[in-house]
């Protein structure tokens, strides 16, 4: 039972606000903190640590790091976990964790590549291996989300159940082995290039693009945030929240599945071992994006910013052939210092 | 706070998700017929495999999550099928070392005559192979060696160290043959975390000094697909230009494949590591340039001899009349000259 | 206290005040909302330092610079929102921060006696030490916290409204216990918005405004009230209901028939007809939330009918309650009604979303016309509907859920204490808010353990006590002496 506390009005913090009204509602001036979806503030500490990486990268690996070429590989490798972040920013905002992404993409990939799939993929069309790499990646999520939301159960255990059991069947499927994606069309649709942008690239930026509109223009996504920062008002206020949390959980399933796609592409494999960590990569790049870890806010600028933050970071110490040891030890450094970048700058432009 | 009651179609909701699940396609995954069995072939014929008194073997080892102890397992169990006067129990594989201690007491309370035995942990599995040994069965230790000799009669092991060596040596003739100046080295490792990862390292950077090279580009995957590209993808970008290309590990080897493939680069030599199916075939279509073997075959080797030690027989082709106690198995080099003769060694991953 | 001044970025909260306790008397502090008495009393408490004024404690000058120091002054602070540990007991609770310990090792059964002690003292002996206090209820629970700030041996108490989740008993003990306080010589700095409390227990009043103390040291028992209110306002105006219209004779809008939780209340029924406001008048703990919570489906009954406009509404459906026209303001503000990092605007079209929305995307344009135009028929301050509504003050915050529902078109407004936390003069406004509603025809419920609210602002009243409808009248023919009498009798009149 909590008790009412009235008249924030007399807080300091309730005054301090004052000061910016306009710039945290994302109704400021600037194009812009426009452009960063309303908490131009919080995103800028994430914009500079980027620009700082970058000009890092370009002063000790020069034209290796600043080539469009290396630009591409960074994003590529953005792409899979990028996909799998936005969908982990909307379960985050909405009050929800998902720990079971990685398994789901590894059994998505496993089933979307055994025999049989690839065998109708074959008579028919290699969108087969799509759809059921998606089918499975949403079925996945929707018992997440039936658990959460009208089973009640923890998220954090749920999905802990769904990653052990999900990563268990890959492996019972696929036997342990790693399937070859035999299909060359399908990897060279996926694999490919439009007009010199990487198939992947463009899906990401796809991804990011609706998940955006979706969380900052929609009904479903404000549902989401009201659900996310306080459940019981989002209930009384007559939001379905049971059922809008359950969508949470199917929309992140379905970016594993389409995750999964895009790792068979280039990986050219299905196997039980995809995956491994990607829950903690994907809630890294939602928090240091700015996603409240209680839910009720969130970016999706401010997390495919974090997920290009790890991607450039990895890059750039590959480039300059620096072990994996102190890599790991820089990664959680610089985690650190983006948290309390955004935290300074936030502050900071409060109280001007 | 206000608790509400639910009206909820969970039940249904659930079947249908099952029923999804079930619908989005079959599972079935007919296994590729594995030809694991070892080259019998060369072998000098001998009256060691004609049978003897009847011996039980124990088996246990680890939970084959990867291509190459899947090998291992399969492969011991195809090795005790060929002989009538061995029956052979096998253990269900396990990564817990409390659960695997447990399969070893069982085996010497039901009496066995040898235990062949890949600790998930050497140092875990000392005290109960010890107390094997006591026990009067023979313990034959397959690659991760106990921590005292006294807990195996004999000890079989592949060589990390060896396999660094043999792909630097290659890599050196490489080097020579195609009169190379100042040529890009690159190393792709495993677990870096991982001894063997590191003996495997030590014995390239060993080899290459031999012929005044050092590795320029390294970096460490985690023996799974999906890294294996990702290290490898910003690895291209590391080094516009490598001449050649050493790869710890064939499973991950897949993953690093498709990133050269996705980067459209094949100006290296490429050498793996390992000797999986895969590597070999590529090696035969021309796209891997080497690989080197660490042998799946040590458990089958292991239940070898642990029929000739409980048969009290010795090795046919040394002149020695006991078994030797330690035996460390080379780390052959495949290419394209020789790889039909390995390719039946070749596990699928 | 002397010319304090307190300035936060942007603001300055305090702008000298004076404040000076004698030892053993009530000092009341009065001011409204924003008028920098939560900061005041912070500072007081070691969790502000002030940029100018001094402390002076017992003749001599000091600097709080921690909380603890105050503490080990001998002040210690009864906060408004409750600061327990909701997982631990009760006697963890009390010696919280000054554990009762011997060489590092808590005396468990030592703290169980003293908390033991210290209960009883208040005049609460039911109430366990080994308790966990996320299941006491609030009063219990405030009950703890004042048992903690005894605990401390403290020579000044102050107390941010100790009464505003106490029912009037309650109220009652806790005075008796304030009065043993000052018979020791403790003193109590006392904020309350009830100034018939202050009459009772206070001896000097304080009122603040704007950060600046306008009065000091006025007689509580003596100082009339429009004083009192003129000081805290800068206006004169007298705290008024508005003028009821003439009660309407349609049909029932809203008809509850024998609706009943096991546990909670009985065979409850009532019904309010389009432009009337029905009272539900009754103690803490006497069932009034629950019932309107379950009229709402926010609850599931047990047994009988809510219907609406002759429509029957599903059991525990708020979707079905909210599409035929109900709409709830709930009782906890903060934790049931508002979405607090949210802005003005998002909290106001919560329930409204579909109508803003093509193919689920928002025509914010739209959205923001309506949330605005709202605010500034309500007389939303400040205007701004883009801020943070936890940046609002309690009046404005129960404004924006009104408007919420409002923007629904609702033709059943139910009020749960829609005037805690709220200032007087915010209160004014409310009130007459609700009377302008039914006027437009809406058919409203307000539930209020204000008796003289529940007696000012209904056309009739239900008495409600222990779960059951003890007595139903037109709200002019009851005061509030029946009213307590009939809750007391506790029996159908």
């Amino acid at each position: 039972m909590s008790v009412e506390t009235p008249r924030t009005s007399e807080e300091p913090a309730g005054t301090q606000e004052m000061a910016a009204p306009a710039a945290t509602a994302g109704s400021g001036p600037s194009a812009l903190s426009r452009f960063l979806g309303g908490s131009a503030t919080r995103n800028l500490g994430l914009v500079i640590a980027l620009v700082i990486l970058c000009v890092v990268g370009l002063a000790t690996a020069g034209e290796r790091f600043g080539s469009f070429d290396n630009a591409l590989t960074i994003l590529r490798l953005a792409a899979v976990v990028g996909v799998v972040s936005v969908g982990m920013t909307f379960v985050i905002c909405g009050g929800g964790i998902d720990l079971s992404v990685g398994a789901i993409v590894a059994l998505s990939s496993v089933w979307a590549t055994t025999l049989a799939t690839q065998t109708m993929a074959e008579d028919i069309h290699w969108i087969v291996m799509v759809l059921t790499a998606l089918l499975v990646g949403g079925a996945c999520g929707l018992v997440n989300g039936l658990l959460v939301a009208y089973g009640k159960v923890a998220p954090f255990i749920a999905t802990l159940a769904m990653l052990a059991s999900a990563r268990g069947l890959a492996e019972l499927i696929a036997q342990r082995r790693t399937q070859i994606v035999r299909d060359r069309s399908f990897i060279d649709f996926f694999g490919g290039s439009v007009i010199g942008i990487p198939v992947l690239v463009i899906i990401f930026a796809i991804v990011a693009a609706l998940g955006w509109v979706l969380l900052n223009r929609t009904t479903f996504g404000r549902r989401t945030l009201a659900i996310g920062g306080n459940p019981e008002a989002a209930r009384l206020a007559g939001i379905k929240v049971e059922r809008q949390t359950a969508y949470l959980y199917v929309l992140l399933g379905l970016a594993c599945g389409l995750a999964a796609v895009m790792l068979m592409a280039r990986t050219t494999t299905g196997t039980s071992t995809h995956g491994q960590l990607l829950e903690l990569d994907t809630i890294a790049a939602a928090v240091i994006g700015g996603t409240l870890l209680s839910g009720g806010r969130g970016t999706i600028v401010g997390t495919v910013l974090g997920v290009l933050i790890f991607t450039t970071l990895t890059n750039v110490f590959t480039l300059n052939n620096v072990d994996t040891s102190t890599q790991n030890v820089a990664k959680g450094v610089i985690i650190v210092a983006a948290v309390l970048l955004q935290q300074r700058l936030a502050a900071r432009r409060r109280s001007t | 706070m206000i608790r509400r009651t639910i009206s909820r179609p969970v039940r249904a909701a659930a079947a249908l998700g099952v029923v999804a699940l079930v619908a989005a396609g079959c599972t079935s995954n007919t296994p590729e017929a594995a030809d694991t069995t070892s080259s019998d072939s060369q072998r000098a014929g001998s009256s060691n495999d004609d049978p003897g008194d009847k011996v039980t073997i124990g088996f246990s080892g680890p939970a084959a999550d990867h291509g190459w102890l899947g090998a291992i397992n399969s492969a011991a169990q195809a090795e005790a099928k060929k002989f009538s006067d061995v029956e052979f129990k096998a253990a269900e594989g396990t990564n817990d070392a409390s659960q695997q201690i447990a399969q070893v007491e069982t085996f010497i309370n039901d009496k066995v005559d040898a235990i062949v035995l890949l600790p998930t942990d050497g140092a875990a599995l000392t005290e109960v192979a010890t107390k094997a040994m006591n026990a009067g069965i023979i313990v034959v230790n397959v690659d991760r060696e106990f921590s005292t000799p006294f807990a195996a009669r004999t000890t079989i092991l592949g060589d990390n160290y060896g396999m660094g060596v043999s792909a630097g040596t290659y890599a050196c003739k490489l080097v020579k043959d195609k009169n190379l100046t100042n040529p890009v080295i690159a190393e792709i490792a495993g677990i870096d975390a991982l001894p063997l990862t590191q003996d495997r390292s030590k014995g390239f950077a060993d080899a290459l000094k031999g012929c005044n090279q050092t590795v320029d580009n390294r970096v460490a995957a985690e023996f799974t697909v999906e890294s294996g590209e990702k290290v490898a993808s910003n690895l291209l970008q590391a080094a516009p230009k490598i001449d050649i290309i050493w790869n710890h590990d064939d499973d991950q080897g897949v993953g690093v494949m498709a990133a050269f493939d996705n980067a459209k680069r094949n100006e290296f030599a490429f050498i793996g590591g390992a000797g999986s199916a895969n590597a070999m075939r590529w090696i035969k279509e021309g796209k891997m340039e080497a690989t080197v073997l660490y042998p799946p075959t040590q458990a089958a080797d292991g239940v070898r001899l642990a029929r000739l030690l409980a048969q009290d027989k010795s090795m046919s082709d040394l002149v020695q009349v006991a078994v030797p106690r330690r035996i460390v198995l080379d780390a052959p080099v495949v290419t394209k000259d020789n790889v039909e003769e390995y390719l039946p060694l070749g596990f699928e991953s | 206290m002397a010319g304090i001044v307190k300035r936060f970025p942007g603001v300055t909260a305090l702008d000298g005040v004076d404040l000076d306790v004698l030892p053993g008397e009530v000092h009341c502090l009065l001011g409204q909302n924003g008028a920098g008495k939560s900061t005041l009393i912070k500072t007081l408490a070691g969790v502000h330092t002030p940029d100018e004024g001094t402390i002076t404690w017992d003749g001599t000058e000091v600097t709080l610079g921690h909380p603890q120091a105050a503490m080990d002054m001998g002040i210690a602070t009864m906060y408004q929102e409750l600061d327990l540990v909701e997982g631990l007991t009760v006697a963890e609770n009390v010696f919280l921060g000054h554990e009762k310990s011997r060489f590092g090792f808590s005396q468990r059964s030592a703290a169980r006696a003293a908390t033991r002690e210290l209960l009883a003292g208040l005049g609460h002996p039911e109430i366990s030490p080994t308790a966990e206090v996320g299941d006491l209820s609030a009063a219990g629970q405030q009950i703890v916290s004042m048992a903690r700030a005894l605990s401390r041996k403290a020579r000044l108490i102050v107390m941010d409204e100790p009464s505003a989740v106490l029912d009037s008993g309650e109220v009652e003990r806790l005075f008796d216990v304030i009065r043993q306080l000052t018979a020791q010589g403790v003193a109590v700095v006392y904020i309350s918005h009830r100034l018939e409390e202050i009459r009772v227990i206070g001896d000097r009043v304080t009122v603040l405004k704007d950060g600046r103390t306008v009065a000091t040291g006025l007689p509580a028992k003596e100082t009339p009230t429009s004083e009192v209110i003129r000081l805290m306002t800068g206006r004169s105006i007298e705290y008024v209901f508005p003028e009821r219209g003439t009660t309407p004779q349609d049909e029932p809008l809203l008809v509850v028939e024998g609706i009943s939780r096991r546990g909670e209340f009985e065979d409850v029924s009532f019904s309010v007809r389009p432009g009337e406001v029905l009272g539900l008048a009754g103690l803490v703990g006497a069932g009034r939330s629950e019932i309107v919570e379950t009229v709402f489906g926010a609850r599931r009954a047990d047994a009988g009918t809510v219907t609406v406009g002759g429509r029957r509404l599903r059991p525990g459906s708020v979707d079905s309650a909210v599409s035929a026209g109900v709409g709830l303001a709930p009782e906890e503000r903060k934790s049931q009604a508002l979405v607090l990092g949210d802005s003005v605007a998002h909290n106001i079209s919560m329930a409204t979303l579909t109508r803003f929305s093509l193919g689920g995307l928002i025509d914010r344009g739209a959205e923001s016309e309506a949330a605005q135009e709202l605010a500034t028929s309500l007389e939303l301050r400040p205007t701004g509907i883009t801020r943070e509504i936890r940046t609002l003050s309690g009046g404005n915050q129960q404004k924006v859920v009104l408007a919420r529902w409002l923007l629904r078109g609702c033709r059943v407004l139910l009020l749960d204490e829609p005037t805690r936390g709220v200032d007087i003069g915010a209160r004014s406004e409310i009130y007459a808010l609700v009377r302008r509603l039914a006027d437009d025809g809406v058919a409203v419920v307000v539930v209020s353990s204000e008796i003289e609210e529940v007696l000012g602002l209904s056309d009739r009243v239900l008495v409600v006590g222990d779960g059951q409808v003890l007595h139903e009248a037109p709200a002019t023919e009851l005061d509030e002496h029946q009213v307590l009498d009939i809750i007391m009798r506790g029996d159908a009149a």
